[in-house]
């Protein structure tokens, strides 16, 4: 108890207590749960929504925000697709693939910090320009027949283990990350433009050069995320992960990192997305509709954003009325 | 002061307006097909859902906020008729249910917006998820058609009055009596103020929470009518319906001169805005380019419309700000 005394109870914990819990009652629901392939799936699902959260977080942190995400995915995807339909070298496709999610956040960036746009409406702008070039790439054809030895990438576990090879890159991004926000000069930099842009200016912080960065990093680990896909369904198509740019946003508040600007952990994020995984995997393996897991998201949103607020209100009412 | 406000809001839609025109215009020429009556039909009656949609999101977007749950909402009440319909219930009963949803989504989104005080995207994102989980749980892979719709919303969506599709009319006559209230309205105005400065729009007294709960009220109302609007437009109503709608009708505002940092726009410049992206798509299928370069022709032209914005108004607010306090 005395670890706990002391310690203000933040919405991040709140979340990696739910974790634990979801994950203690699922594996007593169905005995389906816990085991090693579920696992892998599990990861394997979240992959995508997990390396593109990491960035986000920043953005968000920062006070900005990007919707195209899902968009550079695809376009990323498409490249690669297209590419070695004319006869490419997988691997360079995918280099050059990754140059052109990085191009994606770049196009963000240069519209946001040097434009000055607001980069909600600026980043709608560029999820229809970025799925629409998709479209003039690939037409209505998926290239479907992609060489066996990279897609059982996205298929094999890595050899002695039930881990699939995406979890190497969630390791080393998510470590990455998470030292980066909270440890390095470049993670304060972060914290101190989403509270107070301004005075980060007067400051001396670097306020474009880091925006600029921040979003060319998204589109690139868009771009990585893109590459999994890929492998992941052994398909290019032009429609791929249509609407996962609000499905990784909504994971991100969730985590506890606030809209505003300046709040936020990159453990709550971990954890949200984790969590999300494994509710849609109980309620996938215990027959609940999909449905039921949208609605779930949808409310843990709204809880994770309402509640604390409710708490906040109630405890500055009482400081009111006992001064 | 009254004269140059106006003089300021009608430089908003002007651009748009000619961008229209010349749209229209320059592939007429080029393919005359395009200005047939049929022709516009298709532009007339493409737009009718995300135009509505847009007046109720101007509104939104005016105050700084921003409403994702229309497009769930739309669809769920379009399929709500439907159901209902089937059900043998009258069309003024059914119309009352889809409005009913809307009004009590846009209370939800209002309480937790205005008096919370919690930031509109990421609520209505909730319930954008919420009411989208719902919406599939009861569809569950149903489909409403036509024959189980309302025979007055199959007959409205196939009308037209000289040569412009019901819905369309339906759609602008909202436009005009939102506009006309956002223009003239006391309480309408006060949406202005609170977007284009919240904190002073406080101090100087005017009940922001109350206002903000009745614009998303409001915004919720003209969802659930969208829904009958999407279902006479299509004939049939899915667990699909109204998905990803919300993007475009935000694309739509902003396009039209509804500027997403509040405080400026106008519903009918949201109408306009939604035609002018409409008619884009098809110009480019009449000129024969691919229809795939559609999407990514929007998306250029939304991103050069905020920009085009932003140099306007980095060369206008100085002199409004000195002919102001002269």
């Amino acid at each position: 108890m005395s670890i706990l005394q002391g310690r203000k109870f933040t919405w991040d914990k709140g979340v990696m207590l739910l974790l634990v819990v979801t994950a203690i009652v699922g594996s007593f629901v169905t005995p389906y749960f816990a085991t090693s392939s579920n696992l892998s799936f599990v990861i394997q699902d979240i992959a995508e929504i997990m390396l593109i959260a990491l960035p986000m977080t920043f953005l968000i942190i920062a006070g900005e925000i990007d919707l195209s995400v899902a968009s550079a995915l695809s376009l990323v995807s498409s490249t690669i697709g297209i590419l070695f339909r004319h006869g490419w070298p997988f691997g360079w496709a995918i280099v050059v693939g990754l140059i052109v999610g990085a191009l994606c956040g770049a196009l963000n960036g240069f519209l946001v910090t040097i434009l000055g746009l607001q980069s909600l409406a600026v980043t709608i702008g560029t999820l229809a320009l970025f799925r629409g070039l998709c479209f003039v790439l690939l037409g209505n054809q998926p290239v479907n027949k992609l060489p066996t030895s990279w897609t059982n990438l996205g298929y094999n576990s890595i050899p002695h283990t039930f881990l699939p090879y995406s979890f190497i890159l969630l390791v080393i991004f998510g470590a990455l990350a998470w030292v980066l926000l909270h440890y390095t000069r470049l993670g304060r930099w972060t914290f101190a433009v989403g509270i107070n842009v301004e005075a980060a200016k007067f400051s001396g912080i670097p306020v474009r050069r880091l925006k600029f960065a921040l979003f060319t990093v998204t589109g690139l680990m868009s771009g990585i995320a893109g590459v999994v896909y890929t492998l992941r369904f052994a398909s290019a198509s032009p429609d791929s992960a249509s609407g996962y740019e609000l499905g990784v946003i909504a994971a991100v508040l969730f985590g506890g990192v606030s809209i505003a600007g300046g709040i936020g952990t990159l453990w709550g994020v971990l954890a949200a997305v984790l969590e999300l995984g494994v509710i849609r995997s109980v309620l996938q393996l215990i027959d609940v509709s999909a449905n039921a897991l949208l609605i779930v998201s949808g409310a843990l949103l709204l809880i994770s954003v309402a509640v604390p607020r409710a708490i906040e209100i109630l405890r500055n009412r009482r400081e009111l009325i006992t001064p | 002061m009254r004269a140059l406000v106006d003089r300021v809001t009608a430089i908003r839609e002007v651009p748009v307006f000619i961008a229209l025109v010349l749209v229209v215009v320059v592939t007429g020429i080029a393919n005359p097909q395009f200005l047939s009556a049929s022709g516009a039909q298709d532009i007339f009656l493409g737009v009718a859902v995300v135009a509505t949609l847009a007046v109720g999101q101007s509104v939104i977007i005016v105050m700084r906020h921003v409403d994702l749950s229309v497009g769930s909402t739309a669809g769920f009440a379009a399929y709500l008729i439907g159901n209902e319909s089937a059900r043998n219930h009258g069309l003024i009963y059914c119309l009352l249910v889809a409005l009913a949803l809307g009004l009590a989504v846009g209370a939800v989104n209002g309480l937790l917006v205005a008096y919370l005080k919690l930031p509109s995207l990421v609520v209505t994102l909730g319930s954008m998820y919420v009411v989208r989980g719902i919406f599939n749980q009861i569809a569950a892979g149903n489909t409403i058609n036509d024959s189980q719709a309302p025979k007055f919303l199959g007959f409205v969506g196939r009308n037209s009055i000289a040569h412009i599709p019901d819905l369309f009319i339906f759609a602008a006559i909202l436009a005009f009596i939102v506009s006309l209230i956002m223009h003239s309205a006391r309480s309408a105005r006060d949406l202005y103020a609170m977007g284009s400065n919240p904190p002073a729009s406080a101090l100087v007294g005017i009940p922001v929470a109350r206002r903000t709960f009745f614009a998303f009220l409001a915004s919720g109302a003209v969802s659930g009518i969208a829904g009958a609007v999407l279902l006479s437009r299509f004939h049939s109503a899915d667990a699909n319906s109204g998905l990803g709608l919300e993007l475009n009708v935000i694309a739509a505002c902003v396009v039209g001169g509804v500027a997403i940092a509040g405080g400026v726009g106008t519903p009918y410049g949201a109408l306009i805005g939604a035609l002018l992206l409409q008619s884009i798509t098809l110009a480019l299928g009449a000129l024969g380019v691919s229809q795939f370069w559609q999407q990514a022709v929007n998306g250029t032209l939304l991103i050069s419309a905020i920009s085009l914005d932003r140099y306007l108004s980095s060369r206008i607010k100085p002199t409004t700000i000195m002919r102001v306090s002269s």
